[in-house]
């Protein structure tokens, strides 16, 4: 049995610091075994102003077993597949914790975002890429985030263009719906009282 | 017996490849589809090795101490094959345990579970919380306190520790029980001649599951799908 109440805690904890981790937990439907994260691509990294998606299943061991996660946006990535989302973390197997929680597993998936690990690849085309060709890597993983990442770059527009016309500066519009995971309210409040 | 010992063994294989998979060594990544053959030949079962492998295993059977342990690697696209062969059967199970180890601490033992000191929360300065569960510390509640002096409810740690033997903070690693190294020794006895099969990249997990069912014969020593214990 999933201990429901951990859950609980674990989102109230992470939703209220989101606008400091850019780190997001939503219910998928309204269970509280089926859910959806959302990690700010890395800055200085090919996945710098996506949003991605992660689709977490809790299984009844929870929190005695890992959560399942895999990305539901598709990413280039040595250590994630760039089919089905698998991702290949040692914390999300057998190096899992107890003591770690929603939070702390999608903080390691954005730093694995940060630092592949190409020898343990999940996803053997894109680690011989990053090996052997490194800008072409760099250049495929940043169509992707283009691509794939980028919260359906219309309604994306309109969040931005909504907010400059409020009077705040384009670029910092941009980098506070990124940080806010495109929550415009949020981003909104944010930039009041930044 | 033998169905028992092939899903032992099936159980053995796919913890082995998910180790191999989860494996952050080097040396052991593989990148490329191959296909993985574990042998543990005993000579004990030489007579059931004599059908399937009639060039390995001659002029060995004078030595019933001495294990012929193999890991062959083969990469079906290109044929290649790597074979990593011990003679001394002590190495061999460093490497095995070195890559078992990558599965997560083993559980801790009954006794070292049992002797865990319970504390009490007695003071306004103790204020926390179990890592375990996420509840604060409720003062005058009890406590079990680790080596380590991570504390956390009973339950919730015990419950850990059955599973993994390790702090959930600091991974401090609690005593395993004993009980392991005799089936380790038991499994000796047997042959054991697994072969595996797994694709590249995004289905990698599923294969390794499905590996009894894509058994491949790469070479004609290969005609044995399962294990087999020996006849005695
Ligand atoms: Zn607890
Ligand atoms: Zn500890």
């Amino acid at each position: 049995m999933v201990d429901l109440a951990r859950v609980q805690k674990e989102l109230h904890e992470c939703n209220r610091d989101v606008q400091v981790s850019g780190i997001n937990v939503t219910l998928k439907g309204d269970s509280l075994t089926h859910l959806i994260g959302t990690i700010p691509g890395p800055i200085g990294t090919p996945y710098e102003g996506g949003t991605f998606k992660i689709d977490i299943t809790l299984t009844d061991g929870y929190p005695f077993e890992p959560p399942k996660m895999k990305f539901a946006t598709k990413v280039w990535h040595p250590n994630i597949s760039s089919q089905s989302g698998a991702i290949c973390l040692d914390i999300l197997k057998d190096q899992w914790s107890p003591a770690l929680t929603l939070k702390t597993a999608l903080l390691s998936i954005q730093a694995l975002l940060s630092a592949p690990e190409p020898d343990d690849p999940q996803d053997a085309v894109v680690a011989q890429q990053y090996l052997r060709d490194h800008q072409t890597f760099v250049g495929t993983a940043r169509y992707w985030t283009e691509t794939f990442a980028k919260t359906s770059t219309l309604a994306a527009d309109e969040k931005i263009q909504k907010l400059v016309e409020m009077g705040f500066p384009e670029a910092q519009v941009r980098s506070t719906l990124e940080a806010t995971g495109w929550d415009e309210n949020m981003a909104l409040e944010k930039l009041l009282s930044s | 017996m033998a169905s028992e010992s092939e899903s032992a063994a099936a159980a053995q294989a796919s913890s082995f490849m998910e180790n191999l998979m989860n494996s952050r060594n080097r040396d052991l990544s593989l990148f490329l589809p191959f296909i993985l053959a574990f042998t543990n030949n005993s000579i004990s079962s030489a007579s059931v090795q004599d059908s399937s492998n009639p060039d390995q295993e001659t002029g060995e059977s004078t030595t019933p101490s001495e294990f012929s342990d193999r890991i062959i690697l083969v990469n079906p696209l290109t044929q290649g094959m790597v074979v990593i062969e011990s003679r001394s059967s002590s190495s061999f199970d460093s490497l095995l345990s070195e890559l078992m180890s990558k599965e997560g601490q083993p559980p801790a033992s009954k006794a070292s579970i049992e002797a865990l000191p319970s504390v009490e929360i007695c003071e306004e300065g103790q204020k926390g919380e179990c890592a375990i569960c996420l509840d604060e510390w409720e003062i005058g509640g009890v406590v079990k306190e680790m080596p380590c002096k991570h504390r956390f409810h009973g339950d919730c740690v015990e419950k850990w520790l059955k599973i993994h033997g390790s702090c959930p903070i600091c991974r401090y690693k609690m005593p395993e029980e004993d009980g392991d190294l005799n089936n380790k020794s038991e499994n000796r006895g047997r042959r054991r001649e697994i072969w595996m099969s797994f694709s590249v990249g995004n289905d990698r997990r599923r294969s390794a599951e499905n590996h009894n069912n894509q058994t491949v014969s790469a070479n004609s020593s290969s005609e044995n799908e399962h294990d087999h214990a020996p006849e005695a």
